[in-house]
């Protein structure tokens, strides 16, 4: 769960930025990673990304954590794409007596989709670390995203580390009591957790419940207030799309 | 034969580079921009059910968008905690969406996956934005709408709570990698068929997939019996059971 709490510094200029302008760069963006048929773009953006989110001050092993899932499906659809795909071949192996072939043009198209993953979780980690959780569900409430929506959101956002320390508590009791000293017994044992962590939620929200009650909760929640936009911020980051759209295009 | 060799390579080459196998979203960049737009579109209508739903509901009931958003926090977390797998030697996370599809009907749920799929995205690069309309469609629409069909249809059917359960959580989970492997053949393809790639990456996830989904239907029967045992009031205030059903 530390990998949860935030990691942006924000006294960062980065994380000063308006929310709704970060959050409108990085879709754009996006768009244009997707769309794009070749490696120079994401390979670009990822650049820029990692030299920000280490001047955030990041630490490695925090980037690599995030990284871990996203380089592993890479690798695979790399070795799916190397060995299913494509009509030029590359090589030819015999494997107990299994031939196995891996094609050129499938592998270039696995190392294609692989740059755009990089890439993109580059953009979105380094918007997570920029953008306080507070602020980012201010700018969804900006964007016209459904009210009951953003409003589930806050709840859950603001109970996750809540119930993560109710879980913990849970769970190393149930470890003291070698709760998971064998198979059976762990899938016992995390069945009870989970439905401890249910109980709990229902038993949060009726308290929580009361006490917005007591403050005036009529069944809708107010949002943070938003600032106008700032002059030099939406003309900064129009140069910035402007030029990465030129470099898409080129 | 070649096949199963090749996703056996596969597998094998998945569990040297990770000793612990996360739930399988599609990560963010996967799919191509046509396809991340129209998965989106596809989950739209669930969405809007689901927040009509909510709507109708939270207006008798004041606590019902809070405990919509403690359910969310809690898939959340299950779908954070690593359990594990034996036959891949690897621990790997549940969905966790069958159950709150049991607990709150499936159209909520939906909701409940797309804020749990939305942090999980933001926070731990876990799935993401240009693949969120994806992954809600399996882990939200496929997994919840799978869990509840398969719960209620095992008591119309007379089973037990341990029995109907465990099935829940068996086919939501073996739904969602269903749908998964479905949403990323028809992304990754290229000019290949469909169903070959299809296919193939069912196989290649299928010695992960299979006893993890045995291993969610254990937890979402541990789950549902917990909740019996201890607050049977919830199950009948979420219209799991009937009041007569339940010796409060």
């Amino acid at each position: 769960m530390h990998v949860l709490t935030e990691h942006s510094r924000i006294d960062h200029a980065l994380a000063r930025i308006d929310a709704r302008v970060k959050i409108l760069s990085a879709l754009v963006i996006l768009a244009m990673i997707l769309s794009y048929r070749g490696f120079a773009f994401p390979g670009l953006v990822t650049l820029i990304c990692l030299i920000l989110t280490f001047g955030m001050g990041v630490r490695l092993r925090v980037l690599l954590l995030r990284y871990s899932e996203p380089l592993f499906i890479a690798a695979v659809i790399i070795a799916v794409k190397l060995l299913f795909a494509g009509k030029d071949p590359m090589f030819s192996a015999q494997f107990m007596g299994i031939a196995i072939n891996g094609y050129r043009d499938g592998f270039l198209e696995g190392l294609q989709i692989a740059n755009r993953i990089v890439s993109a979780v580059s953009l979105i980690a380094l918007l997570g670390f920029s953008t306080p959780f507070a602020e980012f569900i201010a700018g969804l409430s900006w964007f016209r995203v459904p009210k009951g929506f953003v409003e589930i959101l806050m709840f859950a956002y603001r109970y996750i580390f809540v119930l993560f320390d109710d879980a913990q508590v849970i769970y190393q009791a149930q470890k003291n009591r070698l709760g998971y000293s064998t198979l059976r017994r762990g899938l016992s044992s995390f069945g009870t957790l989970a439905g401890s962590l249910t109980i709990k939620a229902f038993d949060h929200s009726q308290s929580t419940t009361v006490a917005m009650m007591q403050r005036g909760y009529d069944g809708t929640m107010p949002m943070l207030k938003h600032k106008p936009f700032r002059l030099h911020e939406v003309a900064m980051t129009m140069v910035l799309l402007i030029c990465l759209g030129v470099l898409w295009k080129i | 034969m070649r096949y199963v060799f090749m996703a056996l390579l596969l597998v094998s080459c998945h569990l040297s580079l990770v000793s612990d196998a996360h739930a399988m979203h599609i990560s963010e960049g996967i799919l191509p921009f046509n396809w991340a737009v129209a998965w989106f579109l596809v989950v739209l209508p669930f969405m809007a059910f689901g927040l009509y739903q909510l709507k109708k509901l939270s207006k008798d009931d004041l606590s019902f968008k809070p405990l919509v958003g403690l359910m969310a926090a809690v898939v959340f977390i299950i779908s954070c905690m690593p359990i594990p797998v034996p036959t891949a030697g690897t621990c790997s996370h549940p969905c966790g969406t069958g159950i709150s599809g049991i607990l709150l009907g499936p159209a909520i749920s939906t909701l409940v996956g797309a804020v749990a799929l939305l942090i999980q995205a933001l926070f731990l690069s876990h799935g993401g934005l240009s693949t969120w309309g994806a992954n809600i469609l399996s882990m939200g629409v496929v997994g919840s709408f799978a869990g509840y069909i398969t719960f209620r249809t095992m008591r119309a059917l007379k089973a037990n709570l341990l029995i109907a359960g465990f099935m829940a959580g068996l086919f939501a989970d073996w739904a969602t990698y269903a749908s998964t492997a479905a949403e990323l053949a028809a992304g990754i393809r290229g000019d290949s068929d469909f169903l070959p790639l299809f296919g193939k990456i069912l196989l290649a996830f299928i010695p992960t997939q299979l006893p993890l989904g045995i291993l969610e239907g254990a937890m979402t029967a541990g789950m549902v019996v917990l909740l019996y045992k201890k607050r049977p009031d919830l199950l009948v205030k979420m219209r799991v059971l009937k009041p007569e059903e339940v010796a409060i």
